[in-house]
């Protein structure tokens, strides 16, 4: 199998199999980084922002001159892309308010238990989106989808010892905003 | 992660079950949709790039033409001026051509 750069070498030379080639590769990995950006109420939204990452690459990708892998060079585009498309006002809030549908799950729920633990959820879901970015889509790579340590390093661009810290900084700041609202045992 | 302190797995278990849901994948044909916008950009900046480059032939021998005139030059020498240097393009482009075809068949 050919490798990455070999690859981009010949997609510089404007060879369409080649970059069909790197899209193949790593349209799962954008997409998935992208998914952990958004947040899962945005799935559309993160295909967008995929197709819109390999547009970019395909415009630019002349430019890259080889200094770093072109997976990190790739998922650092979809890193800012889908902090972009989602810092614009409409992607501040999800299209349905999953708020008052979580609400309204929680009082069909009946018991006392259940409806406790969906608020609760909820509550996490809304500490979640203050975090700082890096940190929602180190939580949504690792406890959503399920990544282990080093593809979150991989993804994010840094090394594992540093996902290890985004996430359990993460847990710490979630942690201490839950027992301000009474969720978590002190 | 193996040690961690109360507090913490107790929020590691939250969000394990908070998170659990299924996670959607790109749809099966996101590469062809995809190959097909580039033809489409791709299509878009060529016709682009064609009016450009002949609006700037075509207004750049009228201009050549009118300053050659207006030096007293004759329409014979403004042609030759002209087209000298386009039918070498051409010539050279063609040359080019050949030689990338015997390559071809060379392979």
């Amino acid at each position: 199998m050919e490798s990455d750069s070999e690859l981009v070498r010949r997609a510089q030379r404007g060879d369409h199999q080649a970059f069909a080639g790197l899209v193949g590769r790593h349209s799962a990995s954008v997409f998935r980084l992208a998914l952990s950006i958004m947040g899962r109420e945005f799935v559309p939204e993160a295909e967008d922002v995929t197709q819109e990452v390999f547009l970019k690459v395909h415009d630019s990708i002349r430019s890259f001159r080889g200094d770093a892998e072109f997976s990190t060079w790739l998922y650092r585009i979809a890193f800012n892309q889908a902090v972009n498309v989602k810092s614009r006002a409409r992607y501040q809030s999800p299209h349905v308010a999953t708020a008052d549908l979580d609400r309204e799950a929680a009082r069909e729920l009946g018991t006392h238990q259940q409806v406790e633990e969906s608020l609760r959820d909820l509550a996490l879901a809304e500490c979640i989106r203050t975090l700082p970015e890096v940190y929602q889509s180190a939580l949504r790579l690792y406890y959503w989808m399920g990544a282990g340590v080093a593809e979150v390093a991989d993804l994010l661009g840094v090394p594992e010892g540093t996902a290890k810290s985004y996430l359990y900084r993460a847990r710490q700041l979630l942690s201490a905003m839950l027992m301000q609202r009474g969720y978590c045992d002190e | 992660m193996s040690e961690m302190d109360p507090r913490d797995a107790e929020i590691d278990g939250l969000l394990r079950r908070s998170m659990a849901a299924p996670v959607p994948n790109l749809p099966g044909d996101f590469e062809h949709r995809l190959i097909g916008e580039l033809r489409r950009r791709s299509e878009r900046l060529e016709r682009w790039r064609r009016v450009l480059l002949g609006g700037y032939g075509v207004t750049s021998v009228f201009v050549s033409a009118a300053a050659m005139l207006g030096q007293g030059l004759d329409w014979g020498t403004i042609s030759a001026t002209i087209f000298a240097p386009l039918v070498l393009v051409a010539g050279a482009v063609l040359v080019k051509r050949r030689a990338e075809t015997r390559v071809m068949r060379g392979r």
